[in-house]
């Protein structure tokens, strides 16, 4: 950049962002490694030696991947049709596709306890048609939570997929089908690798907001918990603020490595992304 | 016999015809371009020959066989893009390799061969590099590279040099001529630049509203455009419409008004009703002189504009038969508002639909 004066355009970002949320984090991860005024890491020891602990962990993971998972897969066949539609077709599918964003988590996830409950619109279709004899568990059960979450995040890979899709030119898809590929070796080879850098940006929002996600593990998953619902009740709930800390830092820690691993993976699939 | 035919082709999109009963033979080993304004029609018969759209009626033979129906990825045909469209997650090396791989040819081969065609297109070196790392001129060089070493029965070209610069164009449509002849490999070239398809072309066919308007070898159409729609698109800017046409001593005689020309027997259009004539405004000559020889066709005017083009003036002469534009080297120029004489020389004068 030629003026470096430009720089001073960052300034009240970076004021606010230090202040409001650097610090903050800082000084959380900070006060697990103190207690009484003495350095430990008691609540890190506490936290991973209690199978309970680690059993929210590892739903909170599976949840998060497959809801990921799915999005992906739902996402990326609806990205690419809208992708190579013409601008006006395209601006009314985006908008719908963004549509649920628009609407607040707590009234989806409502919607979401009518469509599954014991006695919801689900259960009452499949019992009438006969196609189960008794109402299925599903509201309040990690599948509840993941399809709330699905549902929450699936806009997010499409927007970003569409992005990057539609800066795809059609033409290197004519180009490897002249060059005797397949439809679908020339998807493969062509279309697949170049839509990584958006894949991979959108599965790192889906996962990451499904990890952090509260609203709706809140209400779907019922006393199934989350990270996120555990660090609720560990400091509004118990009044244990130094464990809301401590699992506060470790969902930090886990968010970083993902991130990474993403990241890793994207380089390996396509190298000069 | 042709070694590509098109028979009663007919396109449409959205029932709108680009197309419509469309034909065109074209012979082994032979480059032919096909020329015209935008909308002509002339990428939508290339992107029909490639595959890449199918033909609502008619056929489409090549070297005997019916490839109406034939997929673009069974043609075997190579295809060079105006945006040369090169695999951007690719080094050039893999980009050359994407159709031999496909091909399943031994890893060993592929590299020979892709090392033998980037030595054709003078990029020996470059095959670590990436397309956003090459110049203009040196992707498209690597997407004909990409479209030779398949070894295609048939290259296709759409506007490949329009995205280069002016010098860069001119050697690379000399080059694109020494492979072609060199592998002699038969090759449809669509351009919209004349100058582009005259010099490479071994025939051109000047295509207008989905119409071959004339198939020729470039030096016949540049004299003898066949109509005024081919006239006017390579540069005869001056036309008389006549009334009246008869033939005498071996030549055609012709008159408008109480104006008689007479013009030599030209293979413009071979429709003996012709009654308009073209000339280029470089053929037709302006003096000032009161008699020339009496084998001139004669037409008194006035320069009306008078233009300094560098090397020679540029006048508009005005006269009964409207106004004509004339191209002259000359010392001391005409000025507007002279009298003078316009002479069309016979055998510059070409008849034309």
């Amino acid at each position: 950049m030629k003026n470096k004066g430009l720089y001073v355009l960052l300034l009240p970002g970076v004021v606010f962002l230090t202040l409001f949320l650097v610090i903050p984090i800082v000084m959380t991860i900070a006060s697990t490694f103190f207690q009484e005024g003495s350095f430990t890491v008691q609540g890190y020891l506490t936290f991973l030696t209690d199978p309970y602990n680690l059993k929210i962990v590892w739903t909170t993971l599976r949840v998060s991947f497959v809801t990921t998972i799915v999005c992906i897969l739902l996402g990326f066949p609806a990205s690419y049709y809208i992708s190579k539609l013409g601008p006006r077709k395209k601006g009314i599918l985006l908008a719908l596709a963004i549509f649920p964003l628009l609407t607040s988590s707590v009234v989806r996830s409502f919607s979401w306890m009518i469509i599954l409950g014991k006695k919801g619109l689900l259960n009452s279709s499949l019992l009438s048609i006969g196609l189960i004899e008794k109402p299925l568990e599903i509201l309040y059960t990690p599948t509840a939570m993941m399809i709330g979450m699905i549902h929450l995040f699936l806009p997010l890979i499409i927007i970003t997929l569409v992005g990057v899709m539609e800066n795809i030119d059609p033409d290197l898809l004519k180009a490897a089908e002249s060059l005797g590929a397949s439809k679908f070796t020339a998807f493969r080879q062509v279309i697949l690798p170049l839509s990584m850098p958006g894949l991979i940006i959108g599965s790192i929002l889906v996962f990451v907001g499904s990890l952090t996600a509260y609203t709706t593990p809140a209400l779907l998953g019922g006393k199934q918990g989350v990270i996120s619902t555990f660090l609720y009740q560990n400091a509004i709930t118990l009044n244990d603020w130094h464990m809301a800390s401590v699992i506060a830092t470790i969902m930090i820690v886990i968010t970083f490595v993902v991130i990474g691993l993403m990241n890793k993976i994207a380089k390996k699939l396509n190298p000069k992304g | 016999m042709a070694l590509l035919t098109l028979e009663n082709v007919s396109v449409a999109y959205d029932n709108q015809y680009i197309l419509e009963n469309f034909h065109l033979n074209i012979e082994k080993g032979q480059l032919i371009s096909l020329l015209g304004p935008s909308g002509c029609g002339k990428t939508t018969t290339l992107r029909l020959i490639a595959g890449f759209l199918e033909a609502k009626d008619g056929k489409f033979l090549f070297d005997g066989k019916d490839y109406t129906r034939v997929p673009v990825n069974k043609r075997n045909f190579g295809f060079v893009f105006q945006s040369y469209a090169l695999f951007p997650h690719m080094s050039v090396y893999d980009n050359v390799a994407f159709g031999l791989r496909l091909r399943k040819v031994s890893e060993s081969e592929v590299k020979t061969r892709v090392r033998n065609i980037l030595d054709v297109v003078s990029l020996g070196g470059f095959e670590k590099r990436f397309p956003k790392e090459l110049s203009g001129g040196q992707r498209q060089r690597v997407a004909i590279a990409r479209a030779l070493v398949i070894q295609p029965d048939l290259l296709l070209f759409d506007e490949p040099l329009s995205n280069l610069d002016a010098n860069l164009r001119v050697n690379m449509r000399v080059e694109i001529r020494r492979i072609q002849q060199e592998l002699g490999i038969t090759t449809v070239y669509v351009s919209h630049d004349q100058e582009e398809c005259f010099s490479i072309s071994d025939q051109v066919a000047i295509m207008n509203k989905g119409v071959i308007e004339q198939l020729d070898d470039p030096a016949t159409i540049f004299k003898y455009p066949k109509t005024e729609f081919i006239a006017r698109f390579i540069g005869f800017n001056n036309f008389i419409s006549f009334g009246e046409r008869t033939e005498q001593n071996g030549e055609i005689g012709l008159r408008v008004g109480n104006h008689s020309f007479s013009a030599a027997h030209n293979p413009g259009t071979t429709n003996p009703g012709a009654k308009k004539c073209a000339m280029r405004p470089d053929d037709l000559i302006v003096t000032t002189e009161a008699e020339a020889s009496q084998s001139e066709n004669r037409l008194a005017g006035k320069v009306k504009i008078s233009t300094f083009l560098g090397r020679s003036y540029q006048y508009v002469v005005e006269t009964d038969l409207g106004d004509f534009t004339v191209n002259q080297e000359m010392e001391t120029p005409y000025k507007s508002g002279q009298a003078v004489n316009l002479l069309f020389p016979k055998d510059k004068m070409v008849l034309v639909d």
